[in-house]
């Protein structure tokens, strides 16, 4: 998860709190923090499964669902850019640099999906309980169930444990 | 509510016109407690859920153990004793999502409620287990569809 939250481009406090190495105040700096640390995770997500769905690298029939969860991220993409914005803080925008060169196709395809979904799932998760303001918070919990959806969907997809 | 809603994005309350606004860590508890044992209690009643329903009963009643600390420390008064059950309408997929999902929104619009660090992050865990659940009576219903 650490791994692929620093590919996505997460880095600074957030990401010593997600490692265990410092514990965030709830503080409005900290909420910033939080919603940077997303901002980037969800970038890396939309860019994911932009690629997948353009070079078709998604197994046949799944499209829909990776249609979906882009969506979802999109959505999640713009709410946290409004939260910032209306903040007054300058969002992040997406890295230029993403590398899903060699990304394979299929199965293998759909593991790298669900390895974002799980950086996400479990970021939002150990970082949710710093966040200060309420309607952060709510935001961060409806999130947090889409994440778990798209998580759960692609580990029945590839034939992992979901209960 | 109305606060968290006008502060809240669209894009990602949308669905939840009806979001409710709790106003104390006793009343978020409760009816999670509630919810809880009405989605145990339906999916008890089928058969085909057997092992699902099994490993959601069990997560529960770690939930539910869990809660009870959460009270203890919060100092909410205990819940009293539930009111008999109304009888079930016949089970299908639906009403179990409607259900599940009840009780996944009931931990998210609960958490500004809390006011406190540690219950938020117990609750978020529990609401990550339920989701999941959720997830799953999802797909179930997706699959019921397609096979009309």
């Amino acid at each position: 998860m650490v791994a692929t939250a620093r590919a996505a481009g997460v880095a600074g406090p957030a990401l010593a709190a997600l490692t265990g190495g410092k514990a965030l105040a709830r503080t409005e700096e900290t909420d910033l923090e939080i919603l940077s640390a997303a901002l980037l995770l969800e970038h890396h997500a939309i860019a994911l499964y932009g690629h997948g769905l353009k070079l078709a690298l998604f197994p046949p029939g799944l499209r829909a669902y990776a249609t979906e969860f882009r969506g979802d991220h999109q959505g999640h993409r713009d709410t946290q850019i409004a939260i910032m914005e209306e903040r007054g803080a300058a969002a992040p925008v997406a890295r230029d640099d993403y590398d899903f060169a060699h990304a394979p196709a299929g199965d293998d395809f759909v593991r790298l999906a669900l390895e974002i979904e799980v950086a996400a799932q479990r970021a939002y998760t150990g970082l949710i309980s710093h966040i200060r303001t309420s309607d952060y918070l709510l935001s961060a919990a409806f999130i947090l169930i889409d994440e778990v959806r798209h998580m759960t969907v692609w580990q029945r997809v590839l034939g992992l444990r979901i209960y | 509510m109305l606060r968290a809603l006008a502060a809240a994005p669209v894009v990602v309350l949308a669905g939840q016109a009806h979001a409710r606004d709790y106003s104390s860590a006793a009343e978020v508890l409760d009816e999670i407690d509630r919810l809880e044992a009405d989605l145990d209690r339906r999916l008890a009643r089928v058969a085909a859920a057997g092992a699902f329903a099994a490993s959601v009963h069990a997560d529960h009643e770690r939930h539910r153990r869990e809660r009870t600390v959460l009270r203890r420390r919060l100092g909410p008064p205990a819940s009293p004793a539930p009111a008999a059950p109304a009888p079930l309408a016949p089970i299908d997929v639906e009403s179990l999502r409607t259900v599940a999902q009840d009780l996944v929104h009931a931990h998210a619009e609960g958490l500004p409620a809390l006011g406190d660090a540690a219950a938020v992050d117990t609750l978020a865990r529990h609401m990550v287990v339920d989701a999941r659940h959720l997830a799953i009576i999802q797909m179930w219903g997706e699959a019921e569809e397609q096979r009309g």
